[in-house]
């Protein structure tokens, strides 16, 4: 079984971001802590997984993004990742997820995954379409918002729940190869252990430049980022804590909204 | 000729499904700045009633495509079947839901017609003679305008961001039905599996105190439910993350994936607001947030804005409200879902 865990860097999600002065890009505090995308995190426990009840499985993880990335690719091979694979993009601007789908398609398009897993949205771009976009483009059967995911490899099959509304799953089983978007709640995603960190640090990662993948013809394009509206009458509560909290029981007592 | 929009509709067991009408309501919106004639496709086993509930409502025509077997949603048939018939209607733009079933189908539809794609759309605008569309990045703190640069744009929408239309007295559209034997070869259909009732609980509170992740400790969920005993017919809620870990149950989760709630008021402690939280509370007649991030999304849409550490501003809050709160926690347990 082979299987491509795609994987890319956030920074944390309470950290606070501004827009800069081209109105175009996005300040993220610097000094907030990056991560590994948490829905990525719980693909890439669904692939390990696979591996430790099949230990033949080989898991690659790929990650399109910039050089700064590499030690997430580290953190991924220290989790029990096989093999690293960096498409380093230094993009400056915008960056359409179809893009990066067309980056990660190439690479996968001739390695021969049986299973390709992406989490089913970045946390920061929040699209949801990098992982099915990849699928299309390798014309492969997917899955989105997978919750639970069990290989049949005799049938080389994968049975799938995805998450829909209302409570329920919707269960389907897929033809390998295929490609599934995993969902948050389905895993608790392993910590790296120290042998597998040291032989990540021993490692050299696959390295290739996007510049060399033609990008797709046409896209979106960015006309430039702003700050939401207020929706609602929104008033900020002044003063001290407990002067807050003072005003805040008047206005529910106005409101009758208490017992 | 005219490009075309297309909108493709939701319906459940020959119901309509609500958002649907959020749908037509975009699609409207979209079709006063840039023009071409609208057309809602459907797609099923049984479409003839949806179809004609939603010609009637929207007065918009409709294409029927009745597929036997297809009883429920499949990810292949759908982009099979709509990747064939739309090139004909030349459509400039698709619009279709951001539920799990949009976002699953959407963005492949979109490489099969060599179309744009733009998810999470909430907004729309005409900026100096360009359709802009807006949509949340990071969380709902910041919002990207991306305009496309295609000849046909799929537009995912976001549940909750466009009020559904309503039926109004409209001359209804036409029906034009087409059968069509379709299969799937790469996945199989199993079928669907109820995994809970569903937030009876929230949906019968008149008060929903709702928990996230800024709630930091699992210790930290004592202090929410002695803040909800100071409320009648109240229930607990929560955000994903929280129901995820198992601190909450799922049944508890409002959202997107979770419930849709309307109380006459939502005490969000600890909640960033992420668009897929705001599409379950959205509704929501009276807003409270406590956030210690000024700039966190929640607070565009509160109505009372609390920049404060959630467990010494309850407390506060706890101590200021006279202690009644301590009669009421022995006479009034709170209404919180019930762990199966
Ligand atoms: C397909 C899909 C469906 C989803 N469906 C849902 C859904 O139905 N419901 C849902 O909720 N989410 C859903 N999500 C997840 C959603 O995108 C967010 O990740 C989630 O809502 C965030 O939850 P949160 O606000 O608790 O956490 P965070 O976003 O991490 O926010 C925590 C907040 O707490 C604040 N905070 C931190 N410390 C304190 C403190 N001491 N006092 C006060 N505030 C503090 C922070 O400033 C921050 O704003 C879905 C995601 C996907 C991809």
């Amino acid at each position: 079984m082979r299987i491509l865990v795609c994987a890319k860097q956030v920074r944390d999600t309470q950290a606070h971001v501004s827009i800069d002065q081209s109105g175009e890009r996005v300040i993220v505090d610097p000094s907030a802590p990056s991560r590994m995308n948490k829905y990525d995190e719980h693909a890439l426990e669904a692939a390990l997984s696979v591996k430790d009840s099949l230990p033949e499985t080989v898991v690659d993880v790929v990650c399109v993004g910039p050089s700064e990335w590499a030690p997430l690719i580290k953190r991924a091979l220290g989790m029990g990742a096989d093999n690293g694979i960096h498409i380093i993009a230094d993009d400056d601007e915008y960056v359409s997820p179809w893009a990066t789908a067309s980056r990660i398609a190439s690479f996968a398009m001739d390695r021969g995954y049986d299973l390709i897993l992406t989490g089913v949205m970045s946390e920061d771009m929040m699209n949801c379409l990098t992982g099915p976009t990849v699928a299309e483009l390798l014309a492969l059967p997917y899955a989105t918002s997978c919750v639970l995911v069990r290989l049949d490899v005799s049938r080389q099959v994968v049975y799938v729940e995805r998450e829909i509304e209302g409570g329920l799953r919707d269960c389907l089983e897929l033809r390998l190869p295929a490609l599934l978007t995993v969902q948050s709640g389905i895993n608790k995603p392993r910590y790296p252990t120290l042998s597998n960190m040291m032989r990540a640090s021993r490692q050299t990662l696959e390295t290739i430049d996007s510049a060399s993948i033609p990008g797709p013809e046409h896209t979106e394009v960015l006309v430039g980022l702003g700050y939401p509206g207020k929706i609602g009458s929104g008033i900020v509560l002044e003063g001290s804590r407990q002067e807050k909290a003072v005003k805040l029981l008047q206005i529910l007592r106005e409101k009758s909204l208490l017992v | 000729m005219e490009k075309s929009i297309v909108l493709i509709c939701e319906h459940a067991n020959g119901k309509v499904s609500p958002v649907t009408y959020e749908i037509a309501a975009f699609a409207h919106e979209l079709q006063r700045l840039s023009n071409g004639s609208l057309i809602a496709v459907v797609l099923g086993e049984h479409v003839q009633q949806a179809a004609g509930e939603i010609a009637a409502a929207t007065g918009i025509d409709v294409l029927g495509l009745q597929i036997p077997g297809l009883e429920n949603y499949s990810g292949e048939i759908f982009r099979d079947v709509v990747s064939e018939e739309l090139p004909p209607l030349d459509p400039g733009y698709v619009c279709i839901a951001g539920t799990s079933q949009g976002l699953d189908f959407g963005p492949s539809l979109a490489v099969r017609l060599r179309a744009c794609c733009i998810s999470g759309v909430e907004r729309i605008e005409d900026k100096s003679g360009q359709v802009v569309f807006s949509r949340a990045i990071h969380g709902g703190k910041i919002h990207a305008n991306l305009a496309s640069a295609a000849r046909t744009t799929v537009l995912i929408v976001q549940p909750g961001a466009f009020r559904p239309m309503s039926a109004g007295s409209v001359k209804p559209g036409s029906i034009s039905l087409k059968i069509m034997d379709r299969g799937s070869s790469l996945t199989r259909s199993i079928g669907l599996k109820r995994m809970q009732s569903g937030g009876s609980a929230l949906a019968e509170a008149r008060v929903i105190v709702s928990v996230g992740r800024g709630i930091g400790k699992k210790e930290n969920l004592e202090i929410v439910r002695r803040l909800a005993r100071m409320f009648p017919r109240v229930a607990v809620g929560a955000s994903r993350p929280l129901c995820d870990i198992g601190w909450l149950d799922y049944s508890q989760q409002v959202g997107q994936t979770g419930a849709t709630v309307t109380p006459d008021l939502y005490f969000a402690c600890g909640i960033s607001g992420a668009p897929q939280h705001l599409a379950g509370m959205r509704g929501s007649k009276f807003i409270v947030a406590v956030n210690t991030d000024p700039n966190a999304a929640i607070f565009n849409m509160a109505d009372v804005c609390v920049v404060e550490d959630v467990v010494g501003f309850v407390s506060d809050l706890l101590k200021e409200s006279d202690g009644s709160s301590e009669m009421a926690d022995k006479s009034s347990p709170a209404n919180e879902a019930i762990r199966p």
